[in-house]
């Protein structure tokens, strides 16, 4: 390797553009293309003809696509319209709605795990439950939510709802589909509480409070933080189709949205925004998650 | 009235079945201010016996009592230092120690802990390191932590579990040194479990080896009359050192000499009858049992010792 790139790491900069290239011309290769041809119609005049033609042929090209997103690029924080916003914001909106949910999962999952890891009986009771409410997927649980949460209806001052059942729906749907990593981290993180640090608690004859938030926390942290990041990637997952379900304004209704109305361009657009917040998140996470790997 | 006692008491473990009895008729006296120090082999259950004081484990038959009353779960009045440190990771040095006199001293203000809890960080020479994470001290440090944090109880007995086994011989007879520095300015009792007959006998007034019989027992105590301060250097020529050493030694070897046991297993002979192979290749082939014995229960007994 010539040395420069070596000083400078330059490999992990320029392997990943080569991929990316090979894949935007493996991308061009299937897209389809505008094909003009001309034609005589009946009246004997000389029309032009637009036709799309390729392997996949609605699949817009990398150049297409880029022509199409740039509105929504350039001016990421634009609202045109209930529908028609910048990338960003509608990303904003999404974001909102998965910390909602997240937070929800965090709260509920935690203490679920807690309860899991010290007590056997509440897991022998509990894990057949759980293990079988786990898979199940963010589409099943949104027409659950709505029915649960029919009742559900917060009106402002001029009488608009600002949360009714669609809302507690999404947020419902995204909070159980992300509590799983978080429980079940949670509870494996105590069980491997090292027997030593609860014989030290038990020998300072600590209260069951002080124990908790002096040896089985801390002890557990780090565990509890891999199963933060793993719930934090699932709730970015559901947004997609909690979204295209509800209707709300968001990355994954914008996706939906543009779908029907035929702009596909918009799709990969939305694709891959949501790719790349999730990539961040992840990363943010494991930020954080390396902080507290301790011991 | 001794300080500690156990009386008559056997411990196993396991369900009924695959029980395996580890400790048996256990006698132990230990009067205040004594240092005794119990050398056994490795996983011949001295960390059961010690645990039996501390209220970790209860005995089975027997009991184990302070001042006269019964153990029946830990407490800061038995302080114990366990083999590896068990400080909290993510607690300084001064944190982990504090943990533990918060907890004892309740009644203290704030300046008394804090005080309290200096000092035993300048006992172990710590100092300096205060402000540190278990992490970025060496074993030895973290182990003088160890011994602070228990001290800091005020324990009416410091049972130490092992405590310099981790360390590299230097460090730990530095230890040794130090921990006998720390008893004799304020005589707590201790009682120390090792698997090193130079150490027990370095630091002890009474070594009591137990005896790797099975379930194990503890042996005859010997008294250590060596004049303290006991100096490592010219104590290796003291005729009554190398005696001690010698007869303990000498206990524990024959001990685990009369443990050898024969056991005798019942091995069957290779005595498979050829195969007819000319019946390979008909139905009869397929419906073989599998290799025959000349006779089946034909066995030859072969002692194996163990």
């Amino acid at each position: 390797m010539h040395p420069l790139i070596q000083k400078y790491k330059l490999d992990s900069i320029f392997l990943p553009l080569v991929a990316i290239f090979i894949s935007c011309i493996f991308w061009y290769a299937i897209a389809g293309k505008s094909v003009v041809t001309e034609k005589v119609d009946d009246f004997g005049d000389k029309i032009k003809v637009t036709k799309r033609a390729g392997l996949s042929a609605d699949l817009p090209t990398p150049v297409e696509t880029w022509t199409a997103s740039k509105p929504y690029i350039v001016e990421p924080f634009a609202k045109r319209g209930e529908l028609d916003q910048g990338i960003l914001r509608f990303t904003w909106m999404s974001l909102v709605l998965v910390a909602q949910g997240y937070f929800i999962a965090l709260i509920i999952g935690t203490p679920v795990g807690f309860f899991l890891g010290l007590s056997k009986q509440f897991t022998k009771a509990f894990d057949p439950i759980i293990q079988v409410l786990r898979p199940v997927s963010p589409l099943a649980w949104l027409p659950l939510g709505m029915i649960l949460f029919s009742g559900v209806k917060v009106l402002d001052a001029d009488g608009r709802t600002t949360f009714g059942a669609s809302d507690a729906a999404a947020l419902f749907t995204i909070a159980i589909c992300a509590m799983w990593p978080t429980v079940m981290n949670t509870a494996v993180g105590v069980r491997a509480v090292p027997v030593d640090y609860l014989n030290v608690a038990k020998v300072l004859k600590l209260s069951k409070w002080k124990t908790l938030w002096k040896v089985l926390v801390p002890a557990t942290l780090p565990y509890m933080f891999t199963g933060f990041r793993l719930s934090l990637g699932i709730a970015w997952l559901v947004i997609v189709a909690v979204e295209m379900l509800t209707g709300r304004p968001g990355v994954g209704g914008f996706l939906w949205q543009q779908y029907n109305a035929n702009s596909y361009a918009h799709i990969i657009l939305c694709i891959l925004t949501i790719g790349v917040i999730g990539y961040i998140l992840d990363r943010l996470m494991s930020v954080v998650e390396g902080r507290f790997k301790t011991a | 009235m001794p300080l500690i006692e156990i009386k008559g008491a056997s411990k196993g473990f396991g369900l009924p079945g695959s029980r395996t009895e580890v400790l048996k008729d256990i006698n132990l006296s230990v009067e205040e201010g004594e240092f005794v120090v119990i050398v056994g082999y490795s996983g011949s259950g001295k960390s059961t016996l010690i645990n039996l004081i501390s209220g970790l484990v209860k005995p089975d038959t027997g009991e184990a009592l302070i001042e006269g009353k019964k153990i029946t779960e830990p407490g800061p009045d038995r302080g114990l230092v366990f083999q590896n440190y068990s400080l909290l990771p993510w607690l300084t040095v001064e944190e982990n120690i504090a943990l533990a006199v918060d907890e004892v001293f309740k009644d203290w203000t704030l300046e008394q802990r804090k005080a309290h809890v200096a000092k035993h960080i300048a006992m172990v020479k710590l100092t300096p390191a205060a402000h540190k994470l278990p992490k970025e001290l060496s074993g030895g440090m973290r182990q003088r932590v160890s011994v602070a944090r228990t001290l800091a109880m005020n324990p009416k007995v410091l049972l130490m579990d092992e405590p310099l086994s981790a360390l590299d011989a230097l460090t730990r007879a530095q230890l040794q040194d130090e921990i006998s520095d720390i008893w004799m300015n304020n005589k707590t009792t201790v009682i120390w479990i090792t698997n090193d007959p130079d150490e027990a006998i370095l630091v002890a007034d009474k070594v009591i080896p137990l005896l790797p019989t099975s379930p194990a027992t503890l042996g005859e105590p010997m008294i250590i009359d060596l004049d303290r301060p006991r100096d490592r250097r010219s104590i290796n020529h003291d005729p009554k050192f190398k005696k001690l050493r010698t007869q303990l030694i000498t206990t524990l070897l024959d001990a685990k000499g009369r443990t050898k046991s024969k056991t005798s297993l019942k091995l069957t002979l290779p005595d498979i009858l050829p195969e007819d192979l000319t019946t390979v290749n008909t139905l009869q082939f397929l419906n073989r049992s599998g290799p025959k014995r000349r006779t089946a229960d034909k066995r030859e007994e072969v002692e194996v010792a163990a």
